[in-house]
């Protein structure tokens, strides 16, 4: 009989639970994210906002799996990397459903976590993947036994550019499917500053720029092509130089900003170019939720990793390659 | 022009012709389809004019590195020396001990040269030094080099140095990126210190926490 694993996130402004079997099936997946009126997201706010509604969210998830909780084989919670009290709430969560089911408890790194759930999706062996959300954003490919980081954001993150100039602008939280929607109408390319440093890349500079350009009153329609067109062909380039360095024949989009269709157009221009099958994970997998995490710990389990609840301390700078990848094969 | 194609980068084809006697490099930045065709033009046009105006720099640094004989702005194409050698990638690879690690040292001191000339490589990765047969090093790949270096740009190439012992030479990265950090401190013509703080403020920027 397949194992049952309750995986719960909650690294920065979503709290989620879900249900996973070990041969990959995904019961249920329930989240709920903060939206601030106005502002960012303030990690205290974050935490309370886990530890208010998290109970109900894990019943809810349990009940949409159709189990009862004496089912649950596995507890998986995201570790790190995140906002530190973010992590106490939902370890707090974690630990005491482990100890009150009796069940083992696996802490799961999140950002592998987000190429895990994809490669399950995907059915991909050894793909680069570009995560791309409003904390990270990230080139990885598979190296030597760790996932390691081969290029990334200098300064801020892609989603995160795109939710402060959204706000700039007057969008709600989050922008960027507006900011998506908005740059269909848009026809006129203002030039935006491009900064690519070897495969890594900055989005504060075009930002800056952006909101120069709202400031001069330019046409919001185009002001949001210009920053798509710009921001998304930077992350492309460093997938393409990940590409052609590992010389892998996968790409896969993961990650919040996966939800953007322009985005995923390009990658797949990028994938084309070096003949590599492309795949985005489906919208419901692409945020931060509890599928990826209850998978991943599934995954972890099976190779022997667990944790005990007096060392599961939570790991607000873990880093993606700070972690042997125990489950798969040393390419 | 048609050669033998010995690299077929995201960037750039680059093939090897003899011409005018010469062993010469024919490096053409090609469309790249999935760009905005405004952001690709520009991107072409900057990175041609920027490796070929920084080709001729490094050299009156005294950094081994191809001379320019010709650019072609149509095709976005720049013939140059072709070095014979090897990538320190490869070299590394092959012996990270010893040779290895001296040849980082000499490597540290080579991107020291450059930023006592005001020059930040861009790209500085280990596929972008060649080694030739006398133990020589040859820096190449310009088109993201930039003048008027500050801390924060030299911080950044030496982030991308780190970065590039850790994804491609995980085994040894610690004593190989030290062995660099040596030849760097050596030939640098001022204090690391902030330099090298900086560089570890980078690596921290853009994560969430």
């Amino acid at each position: 009989m397949p194992l049952n694993c309750l995986g719960v996130e909650g690294t920065a402004h979503s709290f989620g639970a879900g249900v996973v079997t070990s041969d990959g099936k995904v019961l249920s997946n329930i989240w709920d994210m903060l939206s601030p009126s106005e502002g960012g997201i303030h990690p205290r706010e974050a935490s309370r906002h886990h530890s208010e509604i998290g109970p109900g969210i894990i019943k809810n998830a349990i009940e949409e799996a159709g189990i009862s909780p004496s089912r649950i084989d596995l507890i998986s919670f995201s570790q790190g990397p995140g906002l530190g009290p973010c992590l106490r709430a939902t370890a707090t969560i974690a630990r005491t459903l482990a100890m009150s089911l009796d069940v083992p408890l696996v802490g799961v790194n999140h950002c592998v976590a987000h190429i895990e759930i994809g490669r399950l999706e995907s059915k991909f062996k050894d793909p680069v993947t570009v995560y791309v959300s409003g904390g990270n954003s990230q080139i990885i490919a598979f190296a030597g036994g760790r996932y390691r980081t081969f290029g990334e954001t200098l300064d801020i993150a892609l989603g995160n550019m795109l939710d402060v100039f959204g706000r700039y602008a007057g969008f709600p939280f989050p922008a960027g499917p507006i900011i998506e929607r908005t740059a269909k109408e848009g026809a006129h390319y203002y030039p935006l500053p491009y900064s690519v440093k070897g495969m890594d890349l900055s989005y504060s500079g075009m930002l800056t720029a952006a909101k120069k350009l709202y400031d001069d009153n330019t046409r919001l329609e185009d002001i949001c092509f210009s920053i798509q067109e710009t921001a998304f062909g930077m992350i492309a380039e460093i997938a393409e130089r990940a590409i052609a360095h590992t010389k892998k024949n996968e790409l896969l989009l993961t990650g919040g900003v996966a939800r953007n269709s322009r985005l995923t157009e390009i990658l797949e221009g990028v994938a084309n170019r070096h003949n590599c099958t492309f795949h985005r994970v489906s919208p419901s997998l692409a945020g931060d939720q509890g599928a990826m995490i209850a998978w991943t710990g599934i995954l972890q389990y099976n190779a022997g990793n667990t944790l005990k609840v007096e060392e599961s301390y939570v790991l607000p700078k873990w880093r993606t390659d700070e972690q042997d990848i125990i489950w798969r094969d040393n390419l | 022009m048609n050669g033998e194609v010995i690299a077929l980068g995201a960037e750039s084809i680059i093939s090897h012709i003899e011409k005018w006697g010469l062993d010469l490099a024919v490096k053409t930045r090609q469309k790249k389809p999935y760009l905005l065709p405004d952001i690709d033009e520009n991107l072409r046009n900057t990175r041609i004019s920027r490796e070929c105006k920084l080709l001729i720099a490094v050299r009156t640094l005294g950094i081994l590195s191809p001379s320019v004989y010709a650019i072609d702005y149509l095709s976005k194409s720049i013939i140059m020396d072709y070095i014979a050698g090897e990538q320190l990638k490869v070299i590394i690879s092959k012996e990270p001990v010893n040779r290895g690690k001296v040849l980082c040292q000499k490597f540290g001191g080579i991107l020291a040269k450059l930023h006592n000339g005001g020059i930040v490589h861009g790209d500085p990765t280990t596929s972008n030094v060649i080694v030739d047969n006398e133990e020589n090093l040859w820096l190449i790949d310009f088109g993201l080099a930039e003048m008027n270096a500050t801390i924060e740009m030299k911080g950044v190439d030496l982030h991308l140095v780190r970065r590039a012992f850790e994804t491609t030479h995980w085994n040894y990265q610690g004593p190989l990126f030290d062995a660099f950090i040596e030849g760097y401190t050596t030939n640098l013509n001022e204090s690391t210190e902030e330099i090298l703080e900086r560089m570890n403020e980078i690596r921290e920027r853009g994560r969430y926490h």
